[in-house]
């Protein structure tokens, strides 16, 4: 292997993968900590916007613990990033999340990320998601239809003014003036809808690969010239969600952050929020330590396969994709890809559909090098940056496996 | 007289144009208006590609997709001449997999289509907290399924060959455990009685049996005319063999083998969505369609009294939930996890094929026709359940006509579990 090939091996494994700021220090928590405190103190004394269902009977109701719903407010307190000290007031939160109305519209989409949503996870997440955070308007929803559904956004948008979190699924098509997509029985493009719904929102939360980055519809030669929300809406606050589906912990984690803080969490340069996209799956990957010796599946059903090691080399992403899903996986925590031995389709990244999909590992992907330099931080760490990593992984694996060989003719 | 009336809550919105002739429907045009053209993105991409694309056509049914992506690229390669025998593992696993995503659909429409809007079409106070329902159903058998395919929705774990996962005994033991979570939930809240018994249940003289909320549903159906109306062509038609149907077409409960070369789309103006028919008619496809062509004795009995009538087409699909667990059950019980999982290397070039594939989606048929020229996607055609249902006069439209009212009439629409992102794609 040539010398610099080593070098950017070794660069690579010896720089600190990502390096989000996890202890902030004690000062800094003791003012969040004070600040929430009030918050929630205020919130209190608002009147819910709809109040059907009370948390805590609803726990007992449904037969939930108050020790299992601790559990999940310590992990959601430690998913944010924040210091155990916060775990009862991550608690109280949840329980005060219907004073934040949430008006969800539905674009150029598949409703895969309403689907994950009605099966998110965690306590009486059920409640927390049809009741504890109110949904003012959700297509999918609600029980309005037609007409009086266009008139319940309305109100909810009216009542709401300012106030409201907008969580938009599916990306917006510019082309052909709109018209890959109207709603309404008065045909307004998604285009206008999105203006209009966005113009009072306090602030909108992207969720899904299409209305953070344009997803599979945005796919070359992009027929409708789909794009994401941030493209679309100009001067006012966006947070990003990526994946496909997004991870419903992670829209759940944003509306409690911001009930918790009254602000938005820490987003990195692509609008992520940190706490979720802060690192790559393959940073915590289950199947890392079989990377790390050089353990690979080489081919579907072998015996790699069988011993649950890496995915590499059968085109996983994991070390070029951001997110959170080998720690907080999917359908409640059961599974998630790597875990059925499929690999990271890289479904969070920009341009996923066109640059990542399937079986190609990096290494041998046709995609161009980047300008140079290792990792530094997430927010340098951008598309053309990730294929470094690509690369240089691409030689480790390809060096294991000759040491293997030579281990194995040795022998 | 035209009257516009915009139906939503059926994954995105339609807008159907009803006509009415001396107070009657004589016409209904159904527009669908989004498009994302995912078969123009298909075009020029990697044949394995479409593995990862097509299943996000549709956030419902995107189980369907991946195993209709899969089944017609082994069909290509078969067609070029390459032999193999998928183990029965493999099989076994993705039919589980679909049969998963089956009942989390027909539970969800159960309780947040049909029941609610039932009850709101009567204005019935509404009595419980439905949406609960429908969730904790979804959610447990979306974990079962989940198990082996590692997420839902959009999951990837089946390739040419077979699929990624090597389940232990153990796994198929907790995917057990929450099927029969769902099957208690169905006995005791949907159809109050042991699905056993349940089963057992041929004739309508023996419905007295039921209870739950199914016994409402039908109950509220019976005595508000919906046995009479709804009624169609009366011919369904099925393109996949399954645990619960089989490929081939019933007319005037005459069944009958079907070719997929006779299957033929075309443009409808003012919509996105392309219609579809069969040696140039329409047919019926879905649930109902599966029970008719299985010969069901409960639905052949119904059908016997009420046709094809609104009843009988929500009657079937929420039987069909009771096929789908006991299956499911069965699958798990007899599943050898010992065998492969995936036969073909994954390098095997796709260079030149032609594969049709066909599976049974929630709502009905669904079919994938490949064609890859210099390992290249040269065409990709999907033809989902609801083209066939919702073409212009086609077989919904039909179940409209001669009604009075166009909130009857957007009812008897639901009842064929409408999918809007799947239809136009």
């Amino acid at each position: 292997m040539a010398d610099d090939k080593i070098e950017s091996v070794k660069s690579l494994f010896t720089a600190k993968s990502a390096k989000v700021e996890t202890n902030k220090g004690e000062k800094y928590y003791e003012n969040l900590y004070a600040q929430c405190r009030e918050r929630l103190d205020n919130l209190k004394k608002i009147v819910p916007v709809s109040n059907n269902i009370k948390i805590k009977e609803a726990i007992e109701e449904e037969g939930v613990s108050r020790r299992d719903f601790l559990k999940w407010a310590s992990a959601t307190t430690a998913m944010l990033m924040l210091p155990a000290s916060f775990t009862p007031l991550v608690a109280e939160a949840a329980t005060l999340m219907n004073r934040v109305p949430v008006v969800w519209i539905e674009l150029q989409d598949c409703a895969g990320n309403s689907e994950a949503l009605l099966r998110s996870d965690g306590p009486t997440v059920d409640e927390i998601i049809l009741d504890i955070i109110s949904l003012e308007f959700h297509e999918t929803l609600m029980a309005a239809a037609g007409h009086q559904a266009e008139k319940q956004l309305e109100d909810a948008v009216e009542t709401f003014k300012g106030k409201y979190l907008l969580f938009v699924e599916g990306s917006v098509p510019m082309g052909l003036n709109g018209q890959y997509g109207t709603l309404g029985a008065k045909g307004e493009t998604f285009i206008d809808h999105l203006h209009r719904v966005a113009k009072d929102a306090a602030a909108i939360v992207a969720v899904g690969s299409c209305a953070t980055f344009g997803g599979i519809p945005a796919a070359a030669p992009n027929p409708t010239d789909a794009k994401g929300v941030m493209d679309v809406v100009n001067g006012k606050t966006i947070v990003n969600i990526p994946a496909c589906p997004a991870n419903p912990s992670n829209m759940v984690g944003v509306i409690l952050h911001y009930v918790l803080t009254g602000q938005l969490p820490e987003l990195d340069s692509l609008l992520r929020p940190k706490f979720a996209f802060g690192y790559r799956i393959h940073d915590n990957c289950e199947r890392r330590a079989h990377f790390d010796a050089g353990e690979y599946v080489e081919e579907w059903g072998d015996e790699g396969a069988k011993n649950n090691f890496c995915l590499y080399k059968m085109g996983c992403k994991g070390p070029m994709t951001f997110n959170n899903c080998s720690i907080v996986r999917y359908n409640e925590g059961v599974n998630w890809p790597v875990g059925v031995g499929r690999g990271c389709i890289g479904c969070s990244e920009p341009d996923f559909w066109d640059k990542y999909a399937y079986e190609r590992p990096m290494a041998n992907a046709n995609i161009k090098a980047p300008t140079g330099g290792v990792e530094k931080t997430v927010d340098q760490f951008g598309l053309g940056l990730l294929t470094a990593a690509g690369i240089g992984i691409g030689i480790h694996a390809a060096a294991s496996a000759v040491a293997g060989k030579k281990d194995k003719g040795e022998a | 007289m035209i009257i516009k009336k915009l139906i939503e809550k059926v994954e995105g919105e339609a807008n159907l144009n009803f006509e009415f002739k001396d107070g009657k429907i004589s016409s209904v045009d159904i527009i669908f208006n989004i498009y994302r053209g995912i078969e123009e993105i298909l075009k020029g991409k990697a044949p394995r590609d479409a593995l990862v694309i097509t299943p996000r056509v549709c956030g419902i049914c995107n189980h369907a997709h991946l195993i209709a992506t899969v089944r017609a690229l082994e069909d290509g390669l078969k067609n070029s001449g390459l032999e193999f025998t998928l183990t029965q593992k493999a099989k076994d696993i993705r039919e589980f997999t679909l049969i998963c995503e089956l009942i989390q659909n027909h539970i969800k429409w159960l309780y947040l289509t049909i029941y609610p809007y039932l009850e709101k079409l009567l204005k019935i106070e509404r009595s419980d907290s439905y949406a609960l329902k429908a969730s904790y159903v979804a959610n447990t058998v979306t974990k079962a399924m989940a198990i082996f395919a590692g997420q839902w929705p959009h999951s990837s774990y089946a390739v040419v060959g077979g699929v990624t996962c090597d389940p232990t005994y153990l796994d198929t033991i907790q995917a057990l455990s929450y099927i029969e979570d769902a099957i208690r939930f169905y006995e005791k809240v949907v159809v109050g009685i042991n699905l056993d018994d349940y089963l057992s249940i041929e004739s309508i003289s023996n419905l007295d049996k039921l209870g739950g909320d199914f016994a409402k549903i039908l109950y509220l159906l019976g005595k508000n005319d919906f046995n009479k109306i709804g009624k169609s062509f009366d011919r369904f038609i099925a393109f996949s063999d399954s645990k619960i149907s089989k490929k081939a077409k019933s007319i005037i409960t005459t069944v009958s083998a079907v070719e997929f070369k006779f299957v033929k789309e075309y443009e409808q103006n003012g919509s996105y969505a392309k219609g579809v028919k069969y040696k140039n008619r329409y047919f019926e496809v879905g649930p109902l369609a599966r029970a008719m062509i299985n010969k069901e004795p409960i639905i052949k009995s119904l059908h016997k009294k009420y046709k094809d009538a609104t009843i009988t087409r929500v009657y079937a699909r929420i039987h069909e939930v009771a096929l789908l667990l006991k299956q499911a059950k069965e699958i798990l019980q007899n599943l050898d996890v010992t065998q492969e999982s995936c036969i073909l290397d994954s390098k095997i070039d796709i260079n030149n094929i032609s594969g049709i594939g066909a599976v049974e989606a929630a709502r009905g048929s669904l079919i994938h026709k490949i064609e890859v020229e210099n390992s290249f996607i040269k065409s990709y055609d999907i033809i989902t359940p609801t083209q066939w249902n919702l073409s212009n006069n086609a077989v919904a439209a039909k179940a409209m006509f001669g009604l009075d009212s166009e909130e009857i009439a957007s009812f008897v629409f639901r009842t064929f579990d409408v999918c809007s992102v799947c239809t136009t794609h």
